[in-house]
């Protein structure tokens, strides 16, 4: 019988450690710096520029006009960080999250400011006005 | 052959033609052979670009609605064997009431998906094609629409389904 040529190989390898990581029994592979994981949003500094709309290749982003904010399903996203680059105020960052499985598509962790928060704001946006108006009346 | 001998041949057999040179420097500096020529002459012209190099690489045909014509870019790569090959794109049009064209499966063998292709998303017909069936378009997809005409006979706005996103659909539903 003629000698396997992978026999050597084999056999120095049954000797080994093998070069596997038990996940969950250990911690993930570590990401590297740059990495593209989960989308951050911060709604404070958004001024509505609506620029992330815009190049959005994936249909992710909404503009909310009522509040002037934009609002997002990352169930669609790519992570091409396209947003993340073209945000003139840096209101978006990459973060290096990326165990994002879930039963729900539209689960409350793949999405950013919703529905209940935009009314929330849209209410204190009117007391705003209001208070600014009673100020100017005293003037 | 280079760029300007091959320009000279292809005008002296076919002086109707319309040629042109274009040069581009990024990525890499690059000749390009664009020739214009009429459906009526069209079949001679590939038979003569193959006669000048029998070895001629046939990339694609690029077909397009400009209005009430189509129009068919068929790009080839000549001379490749001697090294910086010669880039041709050569079109040709026809009228959408009669949008008919000679097939050019019987001088380039490979030209035959893409003239497929072709029937089956705009609506260019090849004459003697030796195998019109469909290609990319699944068998249920209605007869008579083709997907990239931008006129009436291309997709019906309720073809097209968008799978919603949540802001929207709640957004709807207030
Ligand atoms: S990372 Fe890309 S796909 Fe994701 S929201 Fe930003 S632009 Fe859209
Ligand atoms: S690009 Fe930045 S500031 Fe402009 S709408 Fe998007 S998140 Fe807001």
């Amino acid at each position: 019988m003629r000698i396997p040529p992978t026999l050597s190989a084999v056999l120095s390898n049954l000797f080994k450690k093998p070069a596997t990581n038990p996940f969950p029994a250990s911690d993930p592979v570590p990401t590297p710096e740059g990495f593209r994981g989960k989308l951050n949003y911060d709604v404070e500094k958004c001024v509505g520029c609506r620029l992330c709309v815009m190049v959005c290749p994936a249909g992710v982003i909404e503009y909310v006009p009522e509040v002037r904010k934009v609002t997002f399903w990352l169930g669609r996203c790519v992570f091409c960080q396209q947003c993340v680059d073209v945000c003139p105020v840096k209101a978006l960052e990459m973060s290096d999250e990326f165990l994002l499985a879930t039963d729900d598509k539209y689960n409350d962790n793949l999405r950013w400011f919703k529905e209940d928060e935009i009314e929330e704001l849209k209410k204190k946006l009117e007391e705003q006005k209001k208070a600014k108006g009673a100020e100017s009346q005293k003037k | 052959m280079n760029v300007d001998e091959f320009v000279k041949a292809f005008g002296e057999r076919f002086p109707e033609a319309e040629i042109r040179v274009s040069e581009n420097k990024q990525p890499h500096p690059k000749r390009r052979v664009w020739v214009e020529i009429d459906r009526e002459k069209f079949h001679d012209a590939m038979k003569f670009v193959k006669e000048l190099d029998p070895k001629a690489q046939f990339s694609i045909i690029i077909g397009m609605d400009a209005g009430d014509r189509l129009l068919a870019k068929y790009h080839l790569e000549m001379f490749w064997e001697e090294g910086g090959s010669l880039s041709l794109v050569i079109g040709t049009s026809v009228p959408k009431d009669d949008p008919k064209l000679p097939t050019v499966t019987d001088i380039f063998p490979s030209a035959l998906p893409y003239e497929r292709e072709n029937q089956e998303f705009l609506g260019l017909f090849f004459e003697g094609i030796p195998d019109p069936r469909r290609l990319f378009l699944p068998d249920d997809f209605p007869e008579g629409i083709y997907p990239l005409r931008l006129d009436e006979t291309g997709i019906k706005p309720e073809m097209v389904k968008n799978a919603g996103h949540p802001y929207r659909m709640g957004g709807e539903k207030k």
